[in-house]
């Protein structure tokens, strides 16, 4: 097309000049159905449930009544102290655990072990099993009446009688901590065996040579080089534990006399089976302020791994 | 090359989007605060059954139970191909029914036929979508014991379909065995016949009680048991001293091994189906749960109904009335619903087909007639020891009913596993539960 046709073409269109969307409504255009579908499934629910807060709300009796920061502090001087340390026993007990777990798995998948490959697809398999179906098979196990673990332990002579794994404060917590780790070492093995395998054989090579053994090789070259995926995945296990609900509700309900009640169990119990949402609301409110606290390190520490 | 003009990155600035945001967040704040609407009145069911019949919703809790199901899904079918309709089935295991069920309804997503524990239906009837059944009823020959037990607040919101009690229900071989000849008829004389129950062993739990709080709410017929009326002209009396000994009465039964941890209904059949618990808490309708499930099948013949003990002889044996209703929610299908409820309940031929799969009594005078109901021997005795004297939980006119159950059974159970006092944990219970219940 010449300039003298392009100039007329122009001159033609000048009475209805076609709409032209600038680069930043052009964005928003884009953003429109995700956006939407973001508020009406994430934040709607979400603000909807967090100001019930500040409401007394029951969910048989309807209507609700404006009762300001009540429930707020209601939970801050009930429940939330027992809730909060429960809360970080677990989290932090199914998150250590699973990480030495998962580590020393992956230490021993990254030596040329036969079968290795074999035992790596083996030990994902409880990773694969549905949160639900690991808790009805640990609490096959740990059952005071017919669970496989007393009867081992009485056949051994460990024990006199069934002991209530579930049923004591003293042990629901370990079983539950137990069948999470359980769970959750896999990924954990996945993860820092992928990270050991970016180390370069070279360095240990070198080292070796240099006349450092085993354990000096693994704090002076292992560490330093999968440290940053190491920090990444136990703050992602960190912030799943922090919100976990399956095996905890599934295990022992939150019991026994709370003693394994969670943020996320007991905002289930209080809402669903209490019916009180005003109380649940307060809880999931307090519960999420806590949370956001973890994400923020986690956005920090990721943006301080792709600074590097 | 034609030269292409830089992307313009300030139309939509961070500030801006920030603006948007909020001003999004406040709209939904807004919209989250608008106030709920108030129940409405109860929608009469119609009698006329003119109407053509549609596809509705039948939810039940004993359809995710193995004995049950089969039973319940034949009558389903006969329904549906009668009628030439679909019925979806909806269903959560018992522990969980009511909290689904209040859920799924307050949401829209289940109308229809719904079977309902009777104790539940002042938290349903609260929410302001079940039918009053009280025309469909008419004509039909229900007994006023089941009417009566399906109603809240003088409505007809359910058609009774099986209503009964819990009572505790004994091995008879094992009872033999232990050398107890005929029910104890005091606390005393029972804890003397689980002590020797315990003297068995090989594991035998002598009395699988409640001890999980999913079914905690045992418990509150040995507080009646000991003397608590639970609720006094609105005044919660769980802290009073009989609630406080029959507290104290059940952890000592925990601590001496005659009742066992980690128990709630569904283990307690479990045990007692395998011979290896004497006595349990049930309605009628375990029966069939426990014999089917039983390797020893003569259990069927051991079974024994004992009248609850009471404290000093000639007090009057407690119970609890306990029994199923159908229900109708408004909305789709819920015409063909009431006419399947009323099927289902008053029917004989039903009646009788269910009471052949299941031993459930039925819920009508025609169908108690029926020979196979009038001649079963167990029936009889559980009714004549247990039903006779049954009650119902003075709480269940509460639309919180479920609340005040949580919150004693936590305090019970905090009690059990030694994390509190019985007259602290008491008190606790009565207050939170004063609270519910103002």
């Amino acid at each position: 097309m010449s300039a003298s046709q392009f100039e007329t073409l122009q001159h033609t269109n000048s009475h209805s000049p076609p709409r032209r969307l600038t680069d930043g409504q052009f964005a928003l255009l884009l953003l429109l159905p995700g956006g939407a579908l973001l508020l009406g499934v994430v934040l709607y629910p979400l603000v909807a449930a967090l100001v019930t807060a500040f409401f007394e709300q029951s969910l048989v009796v309807p209507g609700r009544t404006f009762v300001g920061l009540a429930n707020i502090v209601d939970v801050l001087t009930g429940d939330f102290p027992r809730l909060l340390g429960q809360t970080l026993v677990f989290t932090v007990g199914t998150t250590v655990f699973p990480f030495v777990i998962g580590f020393a798995l992956a230490l021993a998948l990254n030596t040329r072990i036969r079968g290795a490959k074999v035992l790596r697809g083996l030990m994902l398999i409880p990773w694969l099993v549905p949160g639900v179906v690991v808790s009805f098979l640990w609490m096959w196990i740990f059952n005071a009446n017919y669970g496989v673990l007393n009867a081992l332990l009485e056949t051994l002579g460990l024990i006199d009688g069934p002991v209530a794994w579930l049923a004591q404060p003293g042990t629901a917590m370990t079983a539950v901590v137990v069948a999470k780790t359980w769970q959750s070492f896999p990924w954990m093995m996945v993860m820092l065996l992928a990270g050991l395998q970016t180390v370069p054989r070279e360095l240990h090579e070198a080292a070796e040579m240099d006349g450092a053994g085993t354990v000096r090789r693994f704090f002076s070259i292992t560490l330093p080089q999968v440290k940053g995926i190491v920090g990444l995945v136990l703050l992602l296990e960190l912030i799943w534990n922090f919100q976990h609900f399956d095996i905890i509700y599934v295990l022992t309900g939150g019991g026994p006399a709370g003693a394994t009640q969670t943020f996320a169990t007991a905002v289930y119990e209080t809402a669903f089976h209490g019916f009180d949402l005003g109380r649940a609301g307060a809880l999931g409110l307090l519960w999420m302020v806590l949370l956001m606290g973890l994400v923020v390190v986690y956005i920090r520490f990721s943006e301080k791994g792709e600074g590097k | 090359m034609p030269a292409y003009p830089a992307l313009d990155t300030t139309t939509l600035s961070r500030r801006r989007l920030l603006q948007l945001l909020g001003l999004g967040a406040g709209t939904l704040t807004l919209a989250a605060c608008v106030p709920e609407a108030g129940p409405a009145a109860p929608q009469a069911a119609s009698t006329a059954a003119a109407g053509a019949r549609t596809d509705f919703s039948f939810a039940s809790w004993s359809l995710t139970e193995e004995t049950a199901a089969p039973a319940i899904r034949e009558l389903l079918g006969q329904y549906a191909d009668a009628n030439d309709v679909k019925v979806r089935e909806v269903s959560y295991p018992y522990n969980e029914y009511i909290s689904q069920l209040t859920l799924q309804v307050k949401g829209g997503q289940v109308t229809g036929a719904v079977h309902v524990d009777v104790a539940w239906l002042g938290s349903l009837a609260a929410l302001g979508k079940l039918q009053d059944l009280g025309p469909l009823a008419q004509g039909a020959d229900y007994t006023q014991a089941g009417l009566t037990a399906a109603q809240f607040d003088g409505v007809q919101y359910g058609l009774p379909w099986n209503i009964g009690a819990i009572g505790l229900i004994a091995n008879s071989g094992l009872l033999e065995q232990a050398g107890i000849g005929e029910a104890p008829a005091t606390i005393d004389e029972f804890e003397a016949a689980l002590k020797d129950l315990k003297k068995l062993g090989g594991g035998v739990v002598p009395y699988a009680a409640s001890t999980k709080a999913a079914q905690l709410k045992d418990v509150l017929i040995w507080m009646e048991t000991f003397g608590s009326p639970l609720l006094d002209g609105g005044k919660v009396t769980i802290g009073d001293d009989a609630s406080v000994e029959a507290v104290t009465w059940y952890k000592s039964l925990y601590d001496q091994g005659l009742i066992a941890a980690d128990v709630d209904r569904f283990d307690a059949r479990s045990l007692f189906a395998q011979g290896r618990a004497a006595i349990y808490d049930d309605a009628i309708v375990g029966r069939d749960a426990v014999v089917s499930d039983s390797p020893d099948k003569k259990l069927a013949d051991k079974l024994t109904a004992w009248s609850r003990p009471v404290l000093a002889a000639g007090d009057t044996p407690r119970a609890l009335v306990w029994g199923g209703a159908l229900a109708v929610v408004q909305g789709d299908g819920a015409e063909t619903a009431a006419d399947f409820a009323k099927w289902m309940t008053s029917d004989v031929e039903v009646a009788k087909q269910y009471f052949a799969a299941r031993g459930l009594p039925p819920a009508t005078e025609s169908a108690l007639a029926l020979p196979e109901v009038a001649d079963d021997a167990f029936g009889a005795q559980f009714a004549e020891r247990i039903t006779a004297t049954a009650t119902t939980n003075p709480f269940w006119v509460y639309p919180q009913y479920a609340q005040i159950e949580t919150v004693i059974a936590e305090q019970v159970q905090a009690v059990l596993v030694g994390s509190a006092e019985p007259k602290a944990a008491m008190e606790k219970a009565g207050a939170a539960a004063q609270k519910l219940v103002d």
